[in-house]
Parts: C-alpha cells; sequence; structure tokens
C-alpha cells in the first residue's frame, strides 16, 4: 500500500522539482511519514491492542471505510433525483472527510519532531510544505477511495461506467474543498486562540466534531421521510443552492447526463472554479502560514508556563477544593492521593477529555432517540413525555457516563509515571483505586446526575424523587460492580487502548445486562413505594459492601495489564 | 558495624535472558556507593529490585536487618528512589504531585508543605511550584523528582542516574546533596554513568558487567596502585579498553 501511494505521489516528481522542491528529499520524507502512519496508524487502527495487530490498521481502516461508504451510498440507491441524491452524497463525503482530518489526523499534522529531526538538515522549506501537503493528500486518499468506492460502482451499474470515470472530476474537486476548509478551520482558530491552547481548541473541537457525527447517524434519516423520498425536493430550499455539495452533484449531473437543467451551467462552472480556486488560495496563502504557525505552537509549548488557577499562594496541599472533598470522600491517605491524582489529572488530559465528554452528549442524544422510536414524531414524543416512567430510561442511561469515565481514568499516555505506586509503601492498591473512583463520581457523574434529576422533577414532579433517588444508588452500585470486576488497575497506569480483551468483553455484556436487571427492577417496582424503600436499602447495603471489597483490593488481585 | 543492605545469591531473568548472575553485596550505613556498568549490565535491574518494584527474582535481599520479600512496605517507607527518566504525571504542577507522594507515605500535610517549599526553593523551583510541569525541561522535572524521593525523609536513598538533564550547577548542588545526605548518616546507592562524579562521591565503586560484578571496591583499591582515572578502569574491564580504536575506525568510516 505504502509503495503504491509513495509512487503515485512522486509520479509528476518533474512537475514537484519545478516547483523548488528536492524530490530525492521529498520522496524520503513522504516514505518515513507513510511508514509511521502504518505503525502508528490513526482511525480504528489507533485501538489495535498489539503491535501485531497494528500490521493490520490500515487494512482495517479501509474496510471500515469502505463499509461507511456502503452506508453514505444509500441515498442514491433510494432517490431517483439524481442532483437531489448527490447533493446529499458529496455533503456526506465532505463532511467526513472534514472531520476525518480535523479529528484523526491532526496529531499527525502538529506533530513537531520536523523541527528536530528534517529543520537542522539541508531541506528548503519547499520541499517540507510540499511533503505536508501530500502527505495530507494521500491520507485523504486512503479515506475517499474506500469511502466513494460502493457510490461508484452504483453509479457504474445505475448510470454506466462512461458516467462513473467522469465521477473522478467531483470527487478531486471535493478533496481540494475538504483541504480548503480544515486549513481555514485550523488558521481561524490560531488566530481565535493563544497558540499554546491551539491543542486543546482541537480537542474541544474533535468533540463537537464525535457528539455531531453520533447525532447525525442516529436523527439524518429522519430529517426526511424515508418512506416518501420521492415527495422531497431540494428546489423547496433555496440555500442549498449556496452549498458546495449542490455544485457538485450539479456539475456531475452536467458532465455525466449531458443534460441541462435549470441552472446547472452555472453550478457546474462553480463546481470546478471554486475548488481550482480554493487550491489556489490554499498553496498561495494558507499552507504557508499554516506551517509557519504549526512551529509557532510547538515554540510557545515549550516555552510557556502554564501557571494554574488555583493554589497561587504556593500552598502544597490541604486548602484547596479537591483536597478538602478528598478528606470529605475517604479516611485513608492512599484513598486520598487516589482521589487527588485522579481529579487533577482528569481535568488536564486532553485524551481523556475527548474519550470521555462526548457521553456526556450521547445520552440525551440517545434517550431522544428512544423516545422518538417506532415512528412517532419528536412534537407528539415530547407532547407525551411525562407519560409512564420513560425518565426510568434516562437515570439508568447516566450510567454510560461513569461507565466511560472510569474506563479511562485507569489509562494515559504517561503511564510510565505509575512507577510511583511500585516504590512507595502502598500496602493495598484497592484504595487509590476507590479514591479514584470516587473522584471521577463525585465530579463527573454527580453534577450530570443531578442536571438530569432536575430536568427528571422539572417534567415528572417530584413523585420521582424516590425513584431518582434509587436510580443514582443503583447506577452507583452497578459501576461499582463493574468496577471491582474488572477495573483494577491504578490511575492512569496503563497505555491508552490496551486494556485486556477478555476483561472488556465480560465488561461489556455486564455493561449491558445489569443495568437493564436494575432497571426493570426497578421499573416492575416504581408504582409500589415501600417496594422501593425495600430495594433502595438493599441496594445501599450492596454498595457499602462492594465499595468496602474493591478497596480492598491487594497487590494479588490487580489485573496485569501493560504497566511497568 | 552490621549492614543496612545485604545481597546474596541475587539472580534475575527476563525469560531466557539472564540480566543479574549471582550479585552479593554489603552496603554499610552512611555509605555512598557507586554503582556503575555499561548499558544493559543490570543496573536498573538491581535498582528496581531494591526499591521493591522488581519482587520476583531468586536470592535474598535483607534491608536493616529484614527480608525485602517479606517487609517489603517496611523497606519502602525506608527508601527513597530517583529514577532515571523524568516520568512523571506532567500534568500536575509540583505542589500538587508532591502532595500526591507525601499522601502515599502518609505524611501530614503541613510537613510536605514545608520540606516541598525548601527543597523546590533549594532547587531555585520554588517560583514555578504551581505550574504545570508539562511546560518543565527535564531538568526541571528530575529536581521534582529528586524532592519527591526524599520527601519523606528516607534512610536510604537510591539514585539511578539522577544527574541526567540537569545543567552544570544543578549537578554541582546535587554532587554536594549527596555529600549533605551521607552526612546526615543515610546511605546512598548511586548509578551513573558518569564517571567523573562517581569517582569523586563514592566511598566505594561497585563496577557490574553482564549481571556480575566484576569490581568492588573503593578508588584507591579498583587503581591497585596505578594512577587511572576511574573512566579508564571502567573502560579497561568493560570493553578491554580499545575505545581508541573504535573511534579511530568510526572516522575512518566517514572517509
Amino acid at each position: 500500500m505504502k509503495k503504491f501511494f509513495l509512487g503515485l505521489a512522486m509520479l509528476p516528481a518533474p512537475l514537484w522539482r519545478s516547483m523548488g522542491a528536492d524530490t530525492a528529499q521529498l520522496r524520503a520524507i513522504l516514505d518515513v511519514r507513510l511508514t509511521l502512519d502504518d505503525r502508528n496508524p490513526t482511525g480504528i487502527g489507533r485501538q489495535q491492542k498489539l503491535k501485531k495487530d497494528r500490521k493490520y490498521a490500515t487494512l482495517l481502516n479501509t474496510v471500515m471505510f469502505l463499509f461507511m461508504g456502503f452506508f453514505y451510498m444509500l441515498p442514491l440507491t433510494v432517490i431517483t433525483d439524481r442532483v437531489l441524491s448527490l447533493t446529499i452524497y458529496f455533503a456526506l463525503l465532505l463532511t467526513v472527510t472534514t472531520f476525518m482530518l480535523i479529528t484523526d489526523f491532526s496529531n499527525v499534522l502538529f506533530d513537531a519532531r520536523d523541527k528536530y529531526i528534517i529543520f537542522p538538515r539541508p531541506v528548503s522549506d519547499r520541499t517540507i510544505v510540499l511533503a505536508r501537503m501530500l502527505h495530507v493528500f494521500i491520507y485523504l486518499f486512503r479515506v475517499i477511495v474506500p469511502l466513494s468506492l460502493p457510490g461508484w460502482v452504483m453509479l457504474g451499474w445505475i448510470d454506466g461506467w462512461k458516467s462513473a470515470t467522469l465521477f473522478v472530476l467531483p470527487l478531486m474537486m471535493l478533496l481540494f474543498m475538504a483541504l480548503f476548509i480544515v486549513n481555514g478551520v485550523y488558521l481561524l482558530v490560531l488566530r481565535l486562540a493563544k497558540p499554546e491552547k491551539f491543542k486543546d481548541v482541537i480537542s474541544y473541537f474533535q468533540v463537537f466534531a464525535a457528539v455531531i457525527f453520533f447525532t447525525s447517524v442516529y436523527f439524518l434519516p429522519r430529517l426526511f421521510d424515508a418512506e416518501h423520498p420521492h415527495d422531497f425536493s431540494l428546489l423547496n430550499y433555496a440555500w442549498v443552492r449556496f452549498t458546495p455539495p449542490y455544485w457538485l452533484a450539479s456539475c456531475w449531473s452536467w458532465i455525466g447526463y449531458h443534460g441541462i437543467f435549470n441552472g446547472s451551467v452555472l453550478y457546474g462552472v462553480l463546481a470546478i472554479v471554486c475548488p481550482l480556486l480554493c487550491l489556489f488560495i490554499l498553496v498561495k496563502f494558507l499552507a504557508p502560514q499554516f506551517a509557519q504557525r504549526i512551529s509557532g505552537i510547538d515554540t510557545v509549548e515549550n516555552m510557556s508556563y502554564k501557571p494554574v488557577a488555583a493554589g497561587k499562594s504556593g500552598k502544597v496541599s490541604g486548602s484547596r477544593f479537591y483536597a478538602k472533598l478528598a478528606d470529605i470522600f475517604n479516611r485513608s491517605d492512599d484513598a486520598k492521593a487516589g482521589f487527588m491524582i485522579a481529579w487533577l489529572q482528569t481535568s488536564r488530559s486532553r485524551s481523556f477529555r475527548m474519550r470521555v465528554f462526548p457521553s456526556f452528549a450521547f445520552v440525551p442524544v440517545y434517550f431522544v432517540y428512544m423516545l422518538t422510536q417506532g415512528h412517532q414524531s419528536f412534537s407528539y414524543s415530547f407532547q407525551h413525555l411525562a407519560d409512564g416512567s420513560k425518565f426510568l430510561l434516562l437515570l439508568y442511561m447516566s450510567s454510560f457516563v461513569m461507565i466511560s469515565a472510569m474506563n479511562y481514568v485507569t489509562m494515559s499516555d504517561q503511564y510510565k509515571a505509575a512507577w510511583v505506586y511500585y516504590s512507595v509503601p502502598l500496602v493495598t492498591p484497592g484504595k487509590v483505586m476507590i479514591g479514584a473512583f470516587k473522584a471521577i463520581w463525585v465530579k463527573y457523574y454527580f453534577p450530570f446526575f443531578i442536571a438530569l434529576a432536575a430536568f427528571v422533577l422539572y417534567v415528572w414532579g417530584v413523585s420521582a424523587i424516590l425513584d431518582i433517588v434509587l436510580a443514582f444508588v443503583n447506577v452507583t452500585l452497578f459501576i461499582s460492580v463493574l468496577a471491582r470486576i474488572s477495573q483494577r488497575h491504578l490511575p492512569f497506569s496503563i497505555v491508552e487502548q490496551m486494556k485486556q480483551g477478555g476483561a472488556r468483553i465480560f465488561k461489556s455484556i455486564l455493561g449491558m445486562f445489569i443495568p437493564l436487571a436494575l432497571g426493570f427492577g426497578h421499573y416492575a417496582a416504581v408504582h409500589i413505594w415501600w417496594l422501593k424503600v425495600i430495594f433502595l436499602g438493599l441496594s445501599a447495603i450492596l454498595l457499602w459492601l462492594v465499595w468496602d471489597s474493591y478497596a480492598n483490593t491487594s497487590w494479588q488481585n490487580m489485573i496485569k495489564g501493560e504497566e511497568q | 558495624m552490621e549492614p543496612i543492605i545485604t545481597v546474596r545469591h541475587l539472580s534475575k531473568k527476563y525469560g531466557d535472558k539472564v540480566v543479574l548472575k549471582d550479585i552479593n553485596l554489603d552496603i554499610y550505613p552512611g555509605q555512598i556507593i557507586g554503582y556503575i556498568g555499561p548499558n544493559g549490565a543490570g543496573k536498573s535491574t538491581t535498582v528496581k529490585i531494591l526499591t521493591g518494584i522488581i519482587q520476583d527474582y531468586s536470592g535474598e535481599v535483607m534491608v536493616m536487618g529484614k527480608s525485602l520479600r517479606e517487609n517489603i512496605m517496611e523497606v519502602k517507607s525506608k527508601v527513597g528512589y530517583i529514577p532515571e527518566l523524568a516520568d512523571i504525571y506532567d500534568l500536575l504542577t509540583p505542589a500538587e504531585y508532591l502532595a500526591f507522594i507525601g499522601k502515599l507515605y502518609h505524611l501530614a500535610d503541613n510537613v510536605v508543605e514545608e520540606r516541598s517549599r525548601r527543597m523546590l526553593t533549594s532547587f531555585g523551583l520554588m517560583e514555578n511550584i504551581n505550574q504545570r510541569m508539562d511546560s518543565f525541561s527535564k531538568g526541571m522535572k528530575q529536581k521534582v523528582l529528586i524532592t519527591s524521593g526524599l520527601l519523606h525523609n528516607p534512610s536510604i536513598v537510591i539514585l539511578d542516574e539522577p544527574l541526567s538533564g540537569l545543567d552544570a550547577n544543578a549537578v554541582i548542588l546535587v554532587k554536594e546533596l549527596l555529600q549533605a545526605l551521607k552526612q546526615e548518616g543515610k546511605t546512598i546507592f548511586y548509578c551513573s554513568h558518569m564517571m567523573d562524579v562517581v569517582e569523586k562521591v563514592s566511598d566505594r565503586i561497585v563496577l557490574i558487567d553482564q549481571g556480575a560484578i566484576i569490581a568492588d571496591g573503593t578508588i584507591t583499591e579498583l587503581r591497585a596502585g596505578g594512577n587511572d582515572s576511574l573512566e579508564q578502569i571502567f573502560s579497561r574491564l568493560t570493553s578491554g579498553g580499545d575505545q581508541v580504536q573504535v573511534a579511530d575506525d568510526l572516522a575512518a568510516a566517514m572517509r
């Protein structure tokens, strides 16, 4: 794969030479970058457990994009109006490639090691900029080819292979636009945010993108009635004509069908001129500015000191809010230490934020999705929201947040710093683990649950109070059982995404059945208040026992992971 | 005098690879032991065993008359460990990191605060006490690690390349610190590649190569009547002293 892409990138070598690049150096830089991509893959390959699995990461990514391509191809099969189907298709492709570039490729783009490895060598700026651009192009190619292949095949089947061949033109234009948008977004962020905050802003953007992506997968099909796609007309939405996907669709229908409909010439011309203009602006202005700013980020990161807001007095411990909470919620020093480190690290770790924060949005999205199942409209579902005990679904779904936070509190790219647990006189590692558990319970779960409870009280009234308390205890109980069984790692002590496969599968199964069982138990007792009180009492006793057992986890009972 | 650390027939394997072979050592209170050897000789493995990080070994290690295996927590509370690489939770500030370490040693908050303040002031880091360490240089992180290793006032201090990343002034400071700790009666077990420092600060030097001790004694004893520096002795014992030839070969390869 690497050789193929490298060969492809170097095909126009005379052109690169005429642009002032040293093609031998360019080839060498690209070769190394593509090798690194294969060994430290983005996308799903990043989540492979072992190095040997990573060998197949690029292939796995391709298969995943191919699968996504089948999903995105659906509009082409169900909608006969070609401009409409292609507009939706191009909109999906443009959104996905743009988001993939920002969310997945940022780490590669902002890898500042060039500064130390390439910059000191006699390599010209033009070679470096061109290498960066070609690297991005190859990445996009790896995304767009499998992603668009099913659509390509479908168009060839429906409209003939000549039309399908011409499809490459709008796809190229789409790539140029995606590149332009991404560079534009980066430069805008760089302009608005302080350089040292750049990576934080991008990580929040990644969280936002994940939520949007997730939400759109669930709700986009509902936005146009899938039962009556023929009744839907783009002409009802004038703004659509100002969007690039519409231009690209018009362009293709023009060149692919030789049929000219109203305004298609104009839009077809726009579809070609606009991306080329974008490419020109990108190469001439954005890319050099971007390269300059990136090197600025690295300099700022290494030079700047970032005082934390709290504790300017120079206090080492004791008077801070988290330290007070640690004292309140824990008795032993080891548990307090676990509480403190989990509280502090989770606030500052980008990877923790990126992985956990989307789950806060998933809960309401899932809830609304479940609520509107069965072909009910949004308005009907919301008008009848207060009927029955649907709030139980929402309250029990809140466990997603805690599961996610609990999962990632053990992982860190600084896992090597966990040597400290093994050099101190830590008799019972469970104490540190229960402290960390309580920290995320207090910091993330409790406020989130309170917000959900406030919503439940607003819609269903104060009669739901006992149910809210019972759900809170039950969810905490369930999460604690999960932690006791499968979360026997010290905080921030294992490599990200390297948890034991068996434990993860087991946890997933537990993750589905225990809350279901507890939720159904609660649902069965929802109208019998005394049964709920007994249930609450039992759950509370069980919770206390589970916490005690978790806190007493010994070194022998720790799960062997990727620790030191 | 009774040894504070006694090592008998210590061996360690990683799979089929033997890393330590029948190590025997007696370390006495108040001594500074320089533990040196080439890369991969087994220094760090020895250190990790002495600090209780590695518990799967054969042989016996006694610390303050007690078996390390049977009294590991008691031993850990008496030992301060300063590792080679600045592997530290650098999203925390020095204040937060030291408070965390203090809790793991069950130290009172005021004790942690007082000791941290004094030690970080000595290292010139007091003004950085509330800054996140991800913006620190390697040397600054190393100073925080040194502070964390001494926070609980250990009787035995084990240092694995503590000078890595430190600037010249900090190196002098650490050398003086080792002497000061010795004056306080602490026992120092000191691994390093910096031969000149080891030569100057150590009361006794133990040279390890391929998992076995190949020399043990004071610098005078190692010289055996000659006038060689520790660097020359080290080179002679671990590589046959052919470094000049190797350097010539390297230079010739460029021509």
